[in-house]
């Protein structure tokens, strides 16, 4: 094999593109699809994809349609092109630039399109709810009629008898969430709320509250990792697991699979966490979003929701989070969540941010993780100066 | 729920059967392979404790297509006696009495119907145990 090896590449994001997150009663997964991806296939100029990858995690369930990599590539006339589908429940998107990350840093592949999408509101909330909870187990947590959000709510509970926070605290996470997607142009909810209107929202699975919890949406992003040097390097690309089920862990508050992608991710990137000026963290609720920081060790054990109110994670504050919205005000269309995370990365990093830009921001960081904790993509990028 | 996979873990279902390591005597619900303590996959059935404690607890209102009918559903993360944890529903429900740290103890419940002509999904659900 000696002499067959290619040298590894660095991984650059050439271009990328995405839809807002919303509602599109009248476009199929396959529309969606294209015009995220035209829009990255536009802005990068003459380029050649070799290798398309798409993240989404229940196109078959939710649309009727499997094939997503051989159907994009048909879409984009551009059959003939090697092509597939990643799924990782709500890391499916994350995984799959992982994925493109990989094909790119291996030296076999130049140009590697990566899409994100997923289709939530083609199906009535029962059978949405059903799709969700496939991320976790069919016979221990679907039979038991365990829901998604039912998970984190139980979570919740434990969160905050273990550090004795009250909810209230962990609901300034949806507030920042807000702020930011107020003025984000490709967010789903372009409001604010206060800490008020989270804690008067109707209750959905107890303490989480409609206005704690991250909406439903479909939409699409991509992004197009290169081997030719770009204004955004990808330093790093890191996952981890943690076991399938919550409850089967012996410390369901540690987040397991965040702490070891997160390790790999800084070493693999040769910096400190210091160094990272904001990150796109998987916020779907607000327990999930304190876990993580305190996972990441951007928070002590038991004080995030404190850090969050003091605006040490405002779009102005130390380490600013979700600075386009995140999943709770951008929206969560679930596969699709960790391409838009890394998409938001590059316009931060490449002065796009528009009145959400992060002031200076040099290296940015995101997080996206599937089931509760389960599957976690922990993606490091950095300007090119 | 599919019937035959219902089918599949009936014993499981109804009497919390779970597996201990033989190796190192870590115990586990619901059943493993491998033992997640040492490795080992040497591993042998064992009926779980009936009781235990109720850690935290939600009530849910917007369940998946299966259980609409049955709502609200009282869902339960519980501690058994012998440390192993589960989700499971909760029965008998008296909303005050769910607290933190309260006592529950196992019981056989109706779960669900496999629609109208389909077979009745039972399983194990967790009351909290009335002080004498």
């Amino acid at each position: 094999m000696e002499g067959e090896d290619k040298e590894m590449s660095k991984v650059f994001v050439r271009s990328a593109g995405l839809i807002p997150v919303g509602e599109y009663w009248e476009k199929s997964i396959g529309e969606l699809m294209y015009e995220a991806a035209s829009k990255a296939i536009e802005s990068a100029g003459d380029v050649k994809i070799d290798r398309i990858i798409v993240g989404n995690m229940f196109s078959g369930y939710g649309t009727h349609q499997e094939h997503l990599g051989a159907l994009l590539a048909s879409v984009l006339g551009m059959a003939g092109t090697e092509a597939l589908k990643v799924e990782a429940a709500c890391a499916s998107g994350g995984m799959a630039v992982h994925e493109g990350y990989l094909s790119v840093k291996s030296g076999e592949y130049k140009n590697v399109l990566v899409v994100g999408v997923e289709k939530m509101k083609d199906i009535d909330t029962g059978h949405l709810t059903k799709a969700l909870a496939m991320a976790e187990s069919a016979e221990f947590t679907q039979a038991v009629g365990a829901t998604f959000i039912s998970l984190n709510a139980l979570l919740m509970g434990a969160y905050m008898q273990r550090y004795n926070v009250p909810e209230d605290q962990l609901d300034y996470f949806p507030v920042i969430a807000h702020k930011n997607g107020a003025t984000s142009p490709h967010a789903q909810f372009r409001r604010a709320v206060s800490l008020d209107d989270v804690k008067r929202s109707p209750p959905v699975a107890p303490p989480i509250r409609l206005l704690s919890s991250a909406p439903s949406g479909d939409g699409a992003a991509a992004v197009i990792l290169s081997s030719e040097k770009g204004d955004v390097e990808m330093l790093a690309s890191e996952t981890a697991t943690n076991e399938l089920m919550l409850f089967q862990r012996d410390n369901p508050l540690e987040f397991k699979a965040t702490k070891a992608a997160f390790a790999k991710a800084i070493k693999r990137a040769e910096i400190t966490k210091d160094k990272i000026d904001f990150i796109e963290i998987h916020d779907a609720f607000p327990v999930v979003s304190a876990l993580s920081l305190e996972a990441m060790g951007f928070s002590e054990e038991g004080k995030a929701g404190r850090d969050a109110e003091s605006g040490k994670y405002n779009l102005d504050g130390e380490l600013p989070i979700a600075t386009f919205g995140g999943l709770k005000a951008r929206g969560h269309p679930v596969g699709a969540t960790g391409v838009y995370q890394v998409v938001e990365a590059f316009y931060q990093l490449t002065e796009k941010g528009g009145k959400n830009q992060v002031q200076g921001a040099k290296v940015g960081a995101t997080q996206n993780v599937g089931g509760v904790d389960t599957t976690s993509v922990v993606h490091i990028l950095r300007r090119v100066s | 729920m599919l019937p035959i996979s219902y089918w599949r873990n009936r014993k499981i279902y109804t009497r919390l059967l779970g597996s201990r390591c033989k190796k190192c005597g870590a115990e586990f619900f619901p059943p493993v392979k491998v033992c997640k303590k040492c490795g080992s996959r040497e591993m042998e059935e064992l009926e779980m404790p009936k009781t235990g404690v109720l850690v935290s607890f939600t009530k849910l209102t917007e369940p998946s297509y299966e259980f609409e009918e049955y709502v609200p559903l009282y869902l339960g993360f519980i501690r058994l006696d012998n440390g192993v944890q589960l989700v499971a529903p909760l029965a008998d429900v008296v909303e005050e009495e769910l607290k933190p740290g309260a006592r529950v103890e196992a019981t056989v419940r109706k779960w669900a119907e496999d629609g109208e002509e389909g077979i009745i999904f039972y399983g194990y659900k967790f009351r909290v145990v009335k002080q004498p």
